[in-house]
């Protein structure tokens, strides 16, 4: 039924068979055949390790990757437009305007030489054609929004006056300026200290309320993940390996990948006891092994690992995961339901 | 508890942050911190950038002079009743930065023999313990032993720096962030292998992380810093399920939910943690704390004992003691 409701409407966004790989030799694959949709006002969560590829996905809905060097391939939809076809001013006039994106680092997004006011200002004339003093007008609402405190003087400050979360904070209202229907979080809690993320994390839950935008939100923190979305993906060396609501991805993970980050991230484990870990560590991604790219760390590999396209097993509400055991385990299942 | 290994006594470390005369400006990275480790046991330290937690670790193994106080060595002060090349043998550390903690031009079977030979061991007896070590941290010495740190992963380089540290057969290993800047996966691997260690040698860590599922699973007593003192510390189990200082609490209630149905509703603190250069009078905390009285603002609080070598530093323990 809630699969229903969500595809009834167009999604916001729309990803099919992404590919994207850096010129090297031999080519690094850091994305390969990766397809998911978001509706309109949905979060999605996509949790990865570094190299994972989950930035490098996040960065291709705004084409933020250098041209040159990257090839992707497939098709990628923000709101029923083809992003890879975009050029010049049309994809400048999305940055910032349809979808738009808030990074792990803020010292180094925003540009130290203007005060935050002007930033925002200057992202608000360029997308609305609005004059200065209207600009200015919303720079302030949106520090209001964002909740910074004595909002009128800190308009005014640069972003060295600011403390970490303080300028986390004015990033994300210069990423909300001009209302964008999708807001791209690529770790944008990671560097901060636990007592100040928990406040981004609420933050940006309740303006994603207020506002309905879509978020893609990336993280490498399951708890962060938790907190903030309604749907997980689960990212391995390029590809998405499983994914679902995220009760049923964190109550009842069917890849082992996926196992494997819940106990690392001490999920029901006994203190002092030896943790679950997964041996080893991601393929290089220049040479990915066929097949499951996990099979080489995982417990229960079995020739059929090996080849491709691997099985995907799907449970109800949007759930699948792309794990030969997975499929079996669900088949038996299904066949016992029905005996 | 038993005479302890390592103890800290009222260590203080002020830094100086520039400025002259009247206008200097002093960053108390530590202020009055003592604390005693019993053998085999592990200490986690908790708490936020600025609250010198890694200024403690520097002092406890001697990286960093204190401005007064000192640390002890199974009752002997380091320094004049112990020497430091003796007492570096017992005491060894493992940083955050595994990249920067090897020398790049070094292999990893030279790295790992180089302290053993400063010591006076032999070239090959050195050789063959780094080989053993690097063996026993789970890389094979055949295959890493004559590799140089770049063509290590991170995961990898970290096993070398711990077998560096145990190449002198240390009693005690300061682990500062030590597991941070892996991916969850290998930091579990880690954890796993600094838990063996811990039970084949009789080890005693001091385990600093900001991470407190981590400190929660291998510590058994946590030790929570603010701003430089020493704000709570006590055993794991009662320290986390009770906690007995306003920090503390809010500490734990920042913890992300790991649960999708009791997500977390409501910020515990606003604001980030002040700095640490003139930080507030009186009790610390008590600009951000919402249980904040009369007292606070004036009296530094002293340390309260709550509960079994559970001690915490709050007023609100004050005025327990005088109702009960």
């Amino acid at each position: 039924m809630t699969q229903e409701t969500v595809h009834a409407v167009t999604p916001l966004v729309r990803v099919e068979d992404l590919s994207v790989r850096f010129a090297g030799t031999p080519p690094v694959h850091a994305v390969n055949n990766v397809s998911f949709e978001l509706a309109p006002g949905e979060v999605l969560g996509i949790l990865g390790e570094s190299g994972s590829g989950k930035s490098v996905t996040l960065k291709t809905l705004l084409r933020l990757l250098p041209e040159r060097k990257t090839t992707i391939t497939g098709k990628v939809e923000v709101d029923g437009q083809d992003v890879l076809a975009l050029e010049g001013r049309a994809l400048a006039d999305r940055r910032g305007g349809v979808a738009s994106m808030i990074f792990q680092d803020p010292s180094l997004a925003l540009d130290p030489v203007y005060t935050i006011g002007q930033q925002i200002a200057e992202t608000v004339i360029r997308h609305e054609g609005i004059s200065k003093s209207d600009a200015m007008a919303r720079a302030l609402e949106m520090l209001e929004v964002v909740r910074i405190p004595s909002a009128k003087r800190r308009l005014d400050n640069y972003p060295h006056e600011m403390s970490g979360g303080m300028r986390q904070r004015a990033m994300i209202a210069l990423a909300l300026a001009c209302r964008p229907k999708l807001l791209l979080a690529d770790e944008p809690t990671t560097a901060l200290d636990a007592t100040v993320q928990i406040q981004i994390l609420l933050l940006l839950r309740d303006l994603q309320k207020e506002l309905g935008m879509g978020v893609i939100f990336v993280t490498h923190d399951i708890g962060v993940a938790v907190e903030v979305s309604d749907r997980l993906a689960v990212m391995y060396a390029g590809s998405f390996v499983e994914t679902g609501s995220v009760k049923d991805v964190i109550r009842d993970a069917r890849h082992p990948y996926s196992k494997g980050l819940l106990a690392a991230n001490l999920v029901g484990a006994v203190p002092g006891t030896r943790l679950d870990a997964v041996p080893g560590a991601p393929p290089p991604l220049n040479a990915l092994p066929e097949g499951c790219s996990f099979a080489p760390r995982c417990a229960h590999a079995e020739t059929a690992c090996g080849i491709s396209p691997l099985p995907i097993w799907t449970g109800g509400n949007g759930r699948w995961a792309r794990c030969v055991h997975a499929s079996r385990a669900g088949a038996l299942a299904a066949a016992e339901s029905t005996s | 508890m038993s005479t302890p290994i390592l103890s800290a006594h009222n260590l203080v470390k002020h830094f100086n942050a520039g400025g002259f005369g009247a206008a200097r400006k002093v960053v108390r990275a530590v202020d009055d911190v003592s604390f005693e480790l019993a053998p085999g046991e592990t200490l986690g330290v908790v708490g936020e950038s600025g609250c010198g937690k890694s200024t403690t670790a520097r002092l406890l193994v001697q990286l960093l002079r204190p401005d007064s106080g000192s640390v002890r060595y199974e009752g002997k002060v380091v320094g004049p009743e112990l020497p430091l090349k003796a007492f570096r043998s017992k005491v060894q550390m493992v940083f955050q930065d595994s990249f920067a903690s090897l020398n790049p031009r070094m292999t990893m079977i030279d790295a790992v023999a180089f302290g053993p030979t400063v010591h006076g061991m032999s070239q090959s007896d050195a050789t063959r313990k780094a080989q053993d070590l690097l063996d026993r941290v789970g890389l094979d010495p055949s295959r890493f032993g004559g590799r140089y740190a770049h063509e290590l992963s991170g995961g990898q380089r970290q096993r070398v720096n711990i077998a560096r540290a145990l190449a002198f057969d240390p009693q005690v290993i300061v682990l500062d962030e030590a597991v941070s800047a892996l991916d969850k996966s290998v930091e579990a691997q880690v954890l796993n292998l600094l838990m063996d260690l811990r039970r084949e040698r009789g080890l005693t860590y001091v385990f600093i992380s900001h991470d407190l599922n981590v400190v929660r699973h291998i510590s058994d007593r946590v030790m929570v810093m603010y701003l430089g003192e020493v704000a709570e510390i006590g055993p794991a189990e009662s320290l986390y399920s009770a906690p007995r200082h306003p920090y503390t609490e809010a500490l734990l209630a920042a913890m992300p939910s790991l649960d999708p149905d009791r997500r977390t509703m409501e910020a515990p603190l606003a604001g980030d943690p002040p700095n640490p250069i003139d930080p507030p009078p009186g009790c610390r905390f008590h600009t951000r704390c919402s249980r904040a009285f009369g007292p606070c603002s004036t009296l530094v609080p002293p340390s309260h004992t709550v509960g079994k070598s559970h001690v915490a530093a709050c007023h609100l323990n004050s005025v327990k003691e005088h109702v009960a």
